[in-house]
């Protein structure tokens, strides 16, 4: 049976995918697939970054044409703004890049400080994740943290102790990319659970099923992270698919695609669910005098199964 | 124009918008705090941080408004705005303008780093900023923008380009107006500025389109 046919009608809530890496297919895709919102957390490119405009022009786009290209679909795109951990090992660079966040932080659509936390677990990393969480705090924003591949467990508990010295509510920091062996200590502490759906590296959604089984769906959210690697867009409504297959309840799968996601990322101020109930095509500020944002003689959709292009 | 005259025209509509109070009294604090410490950082945060304070919600426009605003500029129109577009292009005005080059430095650099919203305030603000001809050349990034409201905000009712453009620039907002759909009879300016360049452009522009079976655009045959 195809995917598709068991969760028509539901609606997710991708909250964490790099959709500058990707392409209009994939908007597509998503959108078909019942895919309303998404976030789009800052990250590392694949390759560094050399200068602090790059970083300004790359923060700009995710709140710009990133979020034009993902209106053409009838998709909302937020997205959370940080220096990655890669990148704060460049200390000169990480500074300049310190200095130039709070002009984006308080932008429309910013629902968090993120990607931010460990991945060699250096002191400039530890330094510019402390910065980032005074930054968040003075804010109001929530903190979308990436725990490490490496050393993952010790990392991601390290991650929790410093948001705590720090002062933040666990309410207001989601824990990102957990597996079998973070997840207790992340419930357990009062943080939300992101888990990444991410083919090799990352979960797997068989296993995430298991998870939601074990734990339930309370403080747990799913999310694809597809970006430049080998990854699927489409992890979150297959995964609901999947978790449907093994007698999961719509309303827990409702939990972890899709509301848990919209109550922890509220906090922001920057996203409700009446917003997200409402379709796209209806909210006048995105419009100009009535118009809509599928111009450019570009068509809503092209027909792939045809040879002819017109 | 006088921007004294404006600014207070623009507060005035605020103020007429329902339950505008608690935003027209925290604009007022802000010019207040920026005019004993014009420091650009605070420019910046009230500029972004608008849509919190003042909301997103159409604006109503009185006739006897659109007409008092368009008697202070001609040309320039809010009709269809937004409280937080009306709202950021009323505190660009603002900003100390004695100093030019800390002027142009401070707004080019809200231009850098804009979201899409921003953007579009940024560009319907032109008409009614000091220093008109330091703008020419983001105003032709403006048109280059690919995003639909972007190019709006200064394609549509925006006495702008028809005022500052060489007939270079001015030609390409034509035809870029035409090649992404806009509603060209909303161009300010569109007759005034023909010329036998373009002429000649959209006749070839005409021919192409026949050549692969398209239709030409609405209004195309009045510019030919």
């Amino acid at each position: 049976m195809n995917f598709m046919d068991s969760i028509r009608g539901m609606s997710f809530f991708d909250m964490h995918v790099h959709m500058t890496s990707r392409t209009t297919d994939d908007y597509q895709a998503m959108a078909d697939a019942g895919v309303v919102a998404m976030i789009e957390p800052a990250f590392w490119l694949g390759q560094p970054r050399t200068g602090v405009d790059s970083f300004r022009d790359y923060f700009a786009s995710l709140v710009g044409w990133e979020r034009f290209r993902a209106s053409q679909f009838g998709i909302r795109h937020y997205c959370t703004i940080g220096l990655n951990s890669k990148e704060a090992n460049q200390e000169e660079l990480a500074e300049q890049v310190m200095e130039i966040l709070p002009q984006f932080i308080y932008k429309e659509g910013v629902v968090g400080v993120g990607e931010i936390g460990f991945d060699d677990q250096t002191p400039a990393e530890e330094k510019y994740y402390r910065a980032q969480l005074d930054l968040a705090k003075e804010a109001g924003l929530p903190v979308q943290i990436h725990t490490p591949h490496r050393d993952k467990k010790q990392g991601t508990s390290r991650s929790m102790d410093i948001a705590i010295e720090h002062g933040l509510d666990p309410g207001m920091v989601i824990v990102d990319h957990n597996n079998e062996e973070t997840v207790r200590e992340t419930l357990d502490r009062g943080f939300w659970a992101g888990f990444t759906i991410y083919p090799f590296t990352k979960m797997g959604n068989e296993r995430m099923v298991e998870i939601v089984k074990q734990y339930g769906p309370e403080r747990i959210m799913i999310n694809s992270a597809a970006d430049w690697g080998i990854s699927d867009p489409l992890a979150v409504p297959k995964t609901a698919a999947l978790m449907k297959q093994h007698g999961i309840s719509d309303e827990a799968i409702r939990l972890v695609t899709f509301t848990n996601a919209v109550t922890a990322f509220a906090q922001s101020g920057q996203l409700s669910l009446d917003e997200l109930s409402q379709p796209l095509g209806i909210d006048q500020s995105q419009r100009f005098n009535g118009s809509s944002v599928l111009r450019g003689g570009q068509a809503p959709r092209v027909d792939k199964e045809s040879t002819i292009i017109k | 124009m006088t921007i004294l005259a404006m600014s207070q025209t623009l507060l005035y509509l605020l103020e007429q918008q329902p339950d505008s109070a608690a935003a027209v009294q925290y604009l007022r604090q802000q010019t207040d705090q920026l005019q004993i410490d014009p420091k650009p950082a605070l420019f910046y945060r009230v500029f972004t941080a608008m849509p919190r304070y003042v909301g997103k919600q159409m604006i109503d426009l009185p006739p006897d408004m659109a007409f008092a605003i368009e008697r202070i500029r001609p040309g320039f129109s809010v009709s269809g705005w937004t409280r937080d577009r009306l709202a950021r292009v009323w505190w660009l005005l603002q900003l100390p303008a004695d100093d030019e080059e800390r002027y142009v430095n401070t707004i080019s650099q809200l231009f850098k780093g804009a979201e899409l919203n921003e953007l579009v305030a940024l560009y319907s603000a032109l008409p009614v900023l000091s220093y008109p001809t330091r703008w020419r050349f983001l105003a032709t990034e403006g048109i280059r923008n690919n995003i639909a409201d972007v190019q709006s905000a200064i394609m549509l009712h925006n006495p702008y380009p028809a005022e500052q453009f060489d007939e270079a620039a001015w030609n390409q907002l034509i035809l870029k107006a035409f090649f992404t759909d806009k509603d060209i009879t909303q161009i300010t300016g569109l007759h005034d500025r023909k010329n036998a360049r373009l002429t000649q452009t959209l006749t070839d522009y005409a021919a192409e389109r026949q050549a692969a079976g398209r239709a030409l655009p609405p209004h195309m045959e009045e510019l030919l």
